[in-house]
């Protein structure tokens, strides 16, 4: 029944080819699917309670999050002759325009996260400071005040 | 519009996701391996930052055997494609000496002039004897024949308006000519899914380019009302001039483009419209002029029309029509015609013969029947690939056809499983067409028979339920229509 469920793809007007996949149906669905099989291979190979497995797929998630969304910048491919060099893949998404629904839906990612790996490790404390640590980090850094920031001049273009 | 089956959408974000993770892997420990060694260039910077061909060596380099395939042959229906091996898992690639014929469902050759033509070679080989194969000077200081007069005067003639100039390439076409008639303080609206050249021109020229949505025209006007009354972007003056890019048919999805809502929206608001018609000269439409022809637009609305001979004519270069001001502004200013050396002689000869052989003008009937089989083979071919479930893009009488994939790792099995059945298909992947989108593009020619077609839709049929991308329900065949009706009784 699921194989016979169609969507329609509307042609996006985003010109950058690094992140109109985004604006396509079905993203949010498979970011949230792979979060949860996260989960489950933590918990299957490592066996652990699962609380700390929440807590290992959190911080897993800020790592990866936080290198790929604002610390890489450019795009993978030549084709636009590096018009975006300077910008991070947050700064590019939805052509700079601050406060749009994906840009919404992934700040609310790290603290829906956030909220299920302190609840399932009933806020004890080493994991809940390292928890609270990524959490703070990855919603600060999506701030619309932070666009084109770069504190100190890290990871600034040279 | 494509409709895309959501588990399909699932699937390919998460193969692309994996195929993603496994190459920054790859980059990581290739990082490390290369601190180790020994840099001969120490203190040079970079030629690539790192970045930028991730896309090429971790995804493109996998599957390379799929694309840029040595053919040994002219293009025409069936055609000799060179084997290649790999040693190293495909990062570099070696010729053999084996060809194997196979049935060409990749070339743009429309109309069948890619091979030799028993009206159009002996003229070209005459003209090849007569003027050699280079003019070998600019338009200007000594590359005028008369033949080329007499092409801008066959070109103008067959497309419907008063002049033309012609270039010896396509790409350069577009890109050389957009910055020449605007500059800044113009706007360009261009479709969203505009073919590179176009791109390039326009970014080249300076002016502001706004994009709108592919193919809607009230998403045009929505733009055009918005920047007209905005203005230049600091200054808030009006624009010095704006050009709407359109193309007539698009490559990758096979779309003919609205064009009499566009031009009618483009008179509206005084904006000029630029048609490239690089794919629909010559294949669609009655006699074959084009899209203004099958739309019923008439070409004095359309104020620049362009288009290119490398797909129904069997030639190379590209032409600009318009009013006899227009062009001859072009020819004084257009750095493609003052600088760049001017198209071949046989090559334009080849263009010459095939628009007599279109039109009728050669005594026979051949052109006619020629646009009349791409039409049939087209309309044909699209309907049985849709009765058996694939899912085809494009609009009827439209030679390009799409037959869309999805997953990256359906790209190389089509590729190779239809190669290994004696049929080369295209495939495109991202950066050309959106992630999501992969696609097999099918382009049928007038010089494909009947049976060509049926043994091809025979091997995409075997091939599309082995990579299974027949994605929408299969109509049952008559047959088995009438027993069950029989059993029912």
């Amino acid at each position: 029944m699921i194989g016979r469920l169609y969507v329609q793809a509307v042609p996006t007007a985003d010109l950058n080819r690094n992140t109109d996949w985004f604006t396509y149906p079905g993203v949010w669905t498979t970011y949230i699917l792979i979060l949860f099989f996260c989960w489950l291979l933590v918990l299957s190979v490592f066996n652990c309670t699962p609380g700390m497995a929440w807590t290992v797929v959190n911080l897993c998630h800020f790592v990866v999050t936080y290198h790929f969304f604002h610390w890489k910048k450019g795009t993978p491919f030549a084709d636009d002759q590096g018009i975006y060099n300077g910008l991070t893949w947050w700064e590019q998404i939805d052509d700079g325009k601050q406060l749009t629904r994906n840009r919404k839906f992934l700040t609310v990612v790290p603290l829906v996260l956030y909220l299920i790996a302190s609840h399932t490790t009933d806020y004890q404390h080493p994991m809940l400071f390292f928890n609270t640590v990524a959490v703070l980090v990855l919603v600060v850094a999506k701030f619309p005040n932070m666009h084109k920031v770069r504190i100190f001049g890290i990871n600034g273009d040279q | 519009m494509i409709k895309i089956p959501y588990l399909a959408a699932l699937t390919t974000l998460f193969s692309y996701g994996l195929l993603f993770v496994f190459g920054q892997l790859r980059d990581f420990f290739r990082k490390i391996f290369d601190c180790w060694s020994h840099s001969k260039l120490q203190g040079y910077a970079p030629i690539c930052l790192g970045l930028e061909d991730f896309y090429i060596r971790r995804l493109y380099l996998r599957i390379q055997d799929c694309f840029n395939r040595p053919i040994s042959s002219p293009p025409d229906a069936w055609f000799d494609v060179v084997e290649r091996v790999s040693n190293d898992n495909n990062k570099t690639l070696k010729r053999t000496t084996k060809v194997s014929r196979c049935l060409n469902l990749g070339s743009y050759n429309y109309l069948g002039f890619a091979a030799a033509d028993e009206y159009c070679t002996p003229r070209v080989i005459e003209s090849l004897k007569r003027f050699s194969p280079s003019t070998c000077s600019t338009r200007v200081d000594g590359g005028t024949t008369t033949l080329h007069t007499e092409l801008e005067e066959s070109v103008a003639n067959f497309v419907g308006k008063p002049a033309a100039v012609v270039f010896g390439m396509g790409y350069v076409t577009n890109s050389a000519i957009l910055p020449v008639l605007i500059g800044k303080g113009g706007l360009i609206i261009s479709d969203s899914l505009n073919h590179n050249s176009i791109v390039n021109g326009a970014r080249g020229s300076g002016a502001t380019v706004r994009v709108f949505q592919h193919n809607t025209p009230y998403h045009l006007e929505k733009v055009l009302r918005e920047q007209i009354a905005e203005g230049q972007p600091r200054t808030q003056r009006p624009w010095k001039k704006i050009i709407v890019v359109v193309e007539g048919i698009y490559s990758m999805e096979g779309e003919l483009c609205k064009l009499p809502e566009i031009v009618a929206i483009c008179k509206k608001s005084k904006a000029y419209v630029y048609l490239d018609e690089a794919h629909s000269v010559g294949a669609v439409g009655k006699t074959g002029r084009g899209v203004c022809e099958l739309l019923g637009v008439d070409t004095a609305d359309v104020d620049i029309m362009m288009g290119t001979f490398t797909k129904s004519f069997g030639s190379c270069g590209g032409y600009i029509a318009g009013s006899k001001e227009l062009i001859k502004y072009l020819k004084y200013t257009c750095p493609a015609h003052v600088y760049a050396t001017s198209i071949s002689p046989p090559a334009a000869q080849q263009i010459i013969s095939s628009i007599k052989v279109i039109l009728g003008e050669d005594g026979s009937s051949r052109g006619a029947q020629k646009l009349a089989r791409i039409r049939e083979n087209c309309n044909f071919f699209r309907s049985e690939l849709q009765k058996m479930g694939f899912e085809v893009l494009g609009d009827n009488d439209s030679p390009v056809m799409p037959i869309m994939l999805y997953n990256p790792s359906k790209i190389p099995a089509f590729s190779r499983e239809c190669l290994k059945r004696n049929v080369a298909v295209v495939t495109v992947a991202f950066p050309a067409t959106p992630l999501l989108l992969a696609r097999a593009r099918i382009c049928i020619s007038a010089a494909h028979t009947k049976e060509d077609l049926i043994k091809a839709l025979e091997v995409i049929s075997r091939v599309g339920d082995l990579v299974g991308i027949k994605y929408f329900p299969a109509e049952p065949k008559k047959q088995q229509l009438e027993e069950s009706r029989v059993k029912f009784e």
